[in-house]
């Protein structure tokens, strides 16, 4: 199966083959002969001649892209699947698209740090929610503009309440 | 005592209820509603559920925490640190309720847990102070007074609250300019905190190392100090990074500080276990800095270059036995060991909190390596409490030997559905100001203004390819089980389910 993976701000054309005990994978047209074995939710990757030990976890990142963490190293990765009639894509891009600021646990809106129109570049702080005893500034992922915000100071919100939007 | 409730929850709650099984002593564990699955009651011997998640329905229950211990038969409590542990009132209570309370006296605890009332009795004994304010300086004392005192003292200025503790209710000035907005500040977080706004001032000491002392102290008048912890790496004032002993302190240096630190003990009749807390600053000066009258979240560091089990004897002292511990086992250390705290932040997130589901765990182990963890795989990291799931330890011959095994422990170290600050301390056991010890207690916060917000891990081309690689795998996965293939085989039908469940 052919598809299209993008990390890292690279698209690259991958091409996947199930083999006997495994697959092998090409990568920008280099072959990888990968074995997984998964144990408790955690897959053991063996990919390469001599083959090379991985530990491999997934977790769901924003926007339906997907973090894959290699040796516990987080690496955002999203998937297309070159369509075909009728076929479903398989994950959206992460890129493109409002990115929404959302509690990651119930707290209070301590401070709102932009205001609808403001530019805000990646990592920017652009509201501090306090929850565990402690106050936490949550930050853009990336550079944009903010179209919406969508709580007020002092407000308590539920875990998954998106607070602010940019474009 | 035969039977010791352990008011606590966490790795420390573990930490006791294994010191109660080493000595053959019954350990009853309590438990807020959505601690009823925690480590901490599985292991205990008894359990008995004490209340609500937030911590005032239940951890700081005084009244709940002895009504346990009386519906279980306790005859003793530990409390930990944290929650009620300095808390004489509480102290109080189980000797009133005819339990014993393993750890200082009640006045000892008053006496000490006032900031300013500690820092007299340092005086009285002799050590030096940082200068600041004798008395504490209540809601009632004007700006325009404290803007007196403090020109005196000389900028920059730390505001603290007389009640403070984990850095809440701290405020650094440098200039007579910010000092209402210091004083506004520091006030209404000592009063959010700790219900009293009294605050004091002390002149801030130059890029200081933060050096403290262990002690026990037995009801028969001696008192023991141990070789030295320092805790320079801090993250807001609160300790990220211990190690033991300080690569900055010599041995004449260290008879100096224990045996102040002891004479301060002393001279407050103190029993049980504590520690003294000091500032070095860059010309070899220390001052005495505050009394914590209870175990700390880092004993494991003096335990592991000593080899005494502190919690034990604690409980020893507290049942009236002497202190048999040689003095020159406690005070020359043998090997060197490090402590990593490891919370349940993510780090690349400016350290945001990151409670919840603990999907898979590996924990690290191997030579010179313990894990004092309240975790496990399948539990939950709750949002009410301190996000401490464990303390990484390593000892080494010396401190290179220590930092390599650090490093191996912490790349072992794999914890699946929450994040964790295990990429920082990663990055951190690399730079090489830590490696070659060259901190300060402002240091971390410093280099992390410096990165603003840079993240600690990147993965590099290889670890890249693997996670297309990996992606990719588990996409096939996902579309072979939509269109209701056969499974192959076994194993397939697995990793598809995990496929999903990921």
């Amino acid at each position: 199966m052919k598809l299209h993976v993008t990390a890292a701000g690279r698209t690259r054309a991958l091409d996947i083959t199930p083999t006997g005990d495994g697959f092998l994978v090409s990568l920008d047209g280099r072959q990888h002969e990968v074995n997984v074995k998964v144990i408790d939710g955690v897959w053991s990757m063996l990919v390469g001649t001599p083959p090379r030990s991985y530990e491999v976890a997934f977790s769901q990142a924003a926007e339906g892209a997907l973090t894959v963490h290699v040796d516990g190293v987080p690496v955002e990765v999203s998937i297309n699947r070159m369509r075909r009639a009728g076929a479903a894509v398989a994950s959206d891009a992460a890129d493109g698209g409002p990115q929404r600021v959302a509690a990651p646990m119930p707290g209070k809106i301590v401070k709102l740090l932009v205001k609808p129109g403001d530019k805000v570049q990646a990592r920017q702080g652009v509201v501090v929610v306090e929850a565990m005893k402690m106050e936490n500034e949550l930050r853009a992922r990336a550079a944009g503009t903010v179209s919406e915000v969508r709580v007020t100071e002092g407000a308590s919100v539920e875990a998954g309440a998106i607070l602010v939007i940019l474009e | 005592m035969k039977r010791i409730l352990v008011a606590n929850r966490g790795e420390i709650a573990v930490r006791v209820i294994r010191a109660c099984r080493d000595m053959g002593i019954e350990a009853v564990a309590v438990y807020s509603d959505c601690d009823r699955g925690a480590r901490h009651v599985r292991l205990a011997d008894l359990a008995v559920h004490i209340g609500g998640n937030a911590p005032g329905e239940s951890y700081l229950r005084i009244d709940r925490m002895v009504d346990a211990a009386r519906r279980s038969g306790a005859d003793g409590i530990h409390p930990g640190y944290g929650f009620l542990a300095e808390n004489e009132d509480f102290a109080d209570a189980c000797t009133g309720a005819g339990l014993t309370f393993i750890g200082p006296s009640a006045d000892a605890i008053a006496l000490m847990g006032s900031k300013t009332a500690a820092r007299q009795a340092a005086m009285e004994a002799g050590v030096p102070v940082v200068p600041g304010t004798e008395e504490p300086l209540g809601a009632d004392v004007p700006d325009a007074t404290i803007a007196g005192i403090a020109d005196r003292l000389g900028y920059p200025i730390m505001i603290k609250a007389v009640a403070g503790g984990g850095g809440k209710g701290m405020r650094l000035v440098t200039l007579a300019a910010e000092l209402p907005g210091g004083i506004r500040a520091a006030r209404s977080e000592a009063h959010a905190a700790f219900g009293d706004p009294a605050i004091y001032l002390e002149r801030r000491i130059n890029r200081p190392r933060h050096i403290e002392i262990q002690l026990l102290g037995d009801h028969h008048g001696t008192v023991r100090p141990f070789v030295e912890r320092e805790c320079s790496i801090q993250r807001r004032h609160q300790k990220v990074i211990e190690e033991t002993p300080s690569p900055v302190v010599d041995r004449d240096l260290r008879m100096r500080i224990a045996s102040d630190a002891a004479a301060i003990a002393r001279s407050v009749g103190y029993t049980n276990a504590g520690t003294i807390e000091f500032l070095l600053d860059d010309t070899g000066h220390y001052y005495f800095l505050e009394m914590n009258t209870r175990l700390q979240v880092e004993h494991p560091i003096t335990e592991m270059v000593t080899g005494v089990d502190l919690v034990q004897w604690q409980i020893r002292i507290a049942r009236g036995e002497r202190l048999t511990i040689d003095a020159g086992t406690a005070i020359n250390p043998r090997g060197h060991a490090i402590e990593c705290r490891i919370y349940a932040e993510d780090a690349d997130a400016g350290f945001l909190p990151s409670p919840g589901h603990i999907d898979a765990l590996r924990v690290p182990s191997g030579p010179g390596i313990r894990d004092d963890s309240g975790a496990e795989s399948g539990g939950d990291v709750p949002i009410f409490y301190d996000p401490l799931i464990s303390k990484l330890v390593a000892w080494g011959t010396d401190r290179s030997q220590a930092m390599a095994r650090m490093r191996r422990a912490l790349r072992e170290y794999d914890v699946v559905g929450i994040k964790t600050s295990i990429p920082f301390f990663r990055w951190m056991l690399e730079q090489p100001d830590f490696v070659e010890a060259r901190f300060h207690t402002a240091y971390l916060d410093e280099v992390l203004r410096t990165r603003a917000g840079e993240p600690f891990t990147s993965a590099d081309d290889g670890r890249i390819d693997v996670a297309l690689i990996a992606a990719a795998i588990r996409t096939v996965r996902v579309l072979s089980d939509s269109a209701n293939e056969p499974p192959a085989s076994r194993w397939k039908a697995r990793a598809r389910d995990e496929a999903l469940r990921g």
